[in-house]
């Protein structure tokens, strides 16, 4: 199995890309991001759901403090207000620095351990600049469990 | 090239290269290591570490002096201290208090800012401010967000509040421990001569707070409800270790009140009750497990600020080895004509402004071989307690002087922006530096009528 058998092609985000296309990409590939690519097309940093999702609803002191929370706190409540607010804007203000990269005639062992070293669930495929897809965790799963199959 | 500095009965050599004067060498590394301290620019351990290396290989001290100028008894409180806090707050039984009094109050408004300034209080004058607060505000600022209040009074009754109680006692502010080591003070030492006006400057304080704020403060029942549902039990993550933790701090304090009697040093007894708590909650680890938790705990422990305290102390030596200190300390004797009772206010009123710009930690530091050296003027050290106890109520108070004047303040403000809810330093000083000078004015009585 090589990296390109296991990599899930995806758009990259770019300047002016809204929140809700960011979502359905990530949830379409199944990834938890997508790298960001500058007016120049270089992969100039990435965005993720956690990082949206975390700005916008999760305050750190509620994650400080989330094991005294009753049942149903306001907190919570606000949050579907609160994403729903920003699904129509860009998500340029998300950008945060380059994820883990690796090239596609790397193997998949390497991905793996550099996943690990990262502690990370997920990396990007770039040769020479370009983005040709994600791998995560998950899709690697999902090949590994066809292999006592015939193929 | 040599020069020789007579210092007092001892004859030190020093060996300042090109045959510099010490005095003016020593005065231009402090100035600058000061300036570069309360720039920011640079991180405050890195500065230190440069002052006092510098210090060393200017030849104004030789490593010998350098090393006997670090005040180990500060630095094992301090450590022992920061080792018990940090595996005591795993087990969630600040949060707790916090949770359990803001239901106590029915979730009112003004009852849980006056409840958690209360509990920032008491827990300032055992823990270090900034742990206080780091525990503190996240649950204000949950709590603020449900009653769908402004969480700025919360925040600013909990920044005043935890400079405050820090002053009350020996362990609870850095200036307190350094002049508690310095001058051989006891725990009790403090509690008697500095707890009994804390709490009437907190309730003075309060009850500004109540005026502007606390009186309009009003909150839907459904949102007080909502408090109330709160699950303080939850913040409680392990009960062994809580219990472990509970009983190692009430040994901790029982060693500082019986601290004379027991021939210990406060250092000794934070030290030990470290070790003590390490031992405990490793209990039912393996050995590999324990070596992850040793690690883990230690982490927690603020190096930036032991070695910044290390390099601090090197660099206030240096000054005073080279006799700039004593020089200092004969100006502020011939300004207040070497009147005990002007010295103690004057020492109190400086202490308490520069304390509000600038760092409190350098200026205690550098203030202790001032004060200690006026003990001739004032007919020997045991004359110079209200000295002391002016400079701790001034550098401990004064950190309420403005956002900048004490790092806890620092930790709220930036806590508070990371949800959104900022803390402008004018806002805040508008407010904050009136309501110091009035804890000054009653530090001032206090400290007339009591001891001048």
């Amino acid at each position: 199995m090589n990296l390109e058998q296991v990599l899930i092609p995806t758009r990259v985000a770019t300047a002016g890309m809204t929140v809700r296309e960011l979502f359905e990409e990530c949830s379409r590939a199944n990834s938890p991001g997508l790298p960001f690519s500058d007016d120049n097309g270089r992969i100039a940093g990435r965005i993720t759901l956690k990082n949206i999702l975390k700005s916008v609803c999760l305050p750190d002191y509620l994650v400080e403090m989330v094991r005294i929370l009753g049942e149903q706190p306001s907190s919570l409540q606000d949050m579907e207000d609160q994403v729903k607010q920003i699904l129509n804007n860009p998500v340029d203000p998300y950008i945060q620095e380059p994820h883990l990269s690796i090239t596609s005639g790397s193997s998949v062992v390497k991905a793996m351990a550099l996943m690990e070293q990262s502690d990370t669930s997920y990396i990007f495929v770039v040769d020479e600049e370009r983005y040709l897809g994600v791998v995560t965790i998950h899709n690697l799963a999902s090949k590994l469990v066809h292999l006592d199959k015939p193929s | 090239m040599q020069e020789t500095l007579m210092l007092g009965e001892n004859e030190l050599v020093s060996h300042v290269i090109f045959g510099w004067d010490p005095l003016w060498v020593s005065s231009i590394l402090f100035v600058t290591t000061y300036a570069l301290i309360v720039s920011e620019k640079v991180n405050r351990a890195i500065v230190a570490g440069l002052g006092a290396g510098l210090m060393v290989a200017l030849g104004v001290l030789n490593q010998e002096t350098a090393i006997s100028g670090i005040d180990f008894n500060t630095l094992g409180l301090l450590a022992g201290m920061m080792v018990i806090v940090a595996i005591t707050r795993g087990s969630g039984i600040f949060q707790y208090v916090a949770v359990w009094s803001a239901k106590k109050v029915d979730a009112s408004p003004w009852g849980i800012l006056f409840m958690l300034s209360l509990v920032t209080a008491l827990f300032s004058s055992l823990l270090d401010n900034v742990t206080t607060v780091l525990l503190i505000a996240p649950v204000t600022l949950l709590i603020s967000h449900e009653l769908k209040i402004d969480p700025y009074p919360f925040l600013f009754a909990e920044i005043i509040a935890s400079n405050i109680g820090g002053t009350a006692t020996l362990i609870g502010d850095p200036p307190n421990i350094m002049i508690g080591s310095a001058v051989n003070l006891s725990f009790n030492d403090f509690l008697f001569n500095l707890a009994p006006i804390v709490p009437v400057i907190l309730a003075v304080m309060l009850g500004i707070i109540y005026l502007v704020w606390g009186r309009s403060m009003h909150a839907t029942a459904e949102a007080r409800k909502r408090i109330m549902h709160f699950k303080e039990r939850d913040a409680i993550t392990d009960v062994r270790l809580l219990k472990q933790s509970l009983l190692v701090l009430a040994l901790v304090i029982s060693g500082f009140v019986l601290a004379h009697p027991l021939q210990l040093e406060p250092a000794t007894i934070a030290m030990f009750g470290a070790a003590l708590l390490l031992f405990l909650s490793n209990l039912k680890n393996n050995a590999e497990e324990q070596s992850k938790e040793v690690e883990k705990t230690f982490g927690n422990v603020e190096w930036t600020t032991i070695f910044f305290f290390i390099g601090l102390f090197i660099a206030v030596k240096g000054i005073e080895e080279a006799g700039v200190l004593r020089i200092l300390a004969q100006l502020v004797i011939d300004s207040t004509d070497g009147d005990l009772a002007v010295t103690a206010l004057a020492i109190l009123w400086i202490s308490a402004v520069a304390s509000a710009v600038v760092d409190n930690i350098p200026f205690v530091a550098t203030m202790i071989p001032v004060i200690k050296s006026m003990a001739p003027t004032f007919g020997g050290a045991e004359y110079l307690m209200p000295l002391w106890w002016s400079l701790a109520l001034g550098a401990c108070l004064g950190g309420n002087g403005s956002l900048v004047g004490a790092s806890a303040n620092l930790i709220v403000a930036g806590f508070a922006e990371r949800a959104g809810h900022r803390i402008g330093f004018m806002k805040f000083m508008l407010m904050a530096f009136p309501m110091m000078l009035l804890s000054m004015v009653i530090a001032s009585v206090y400290v007339y009528l009591r001891y001048l």
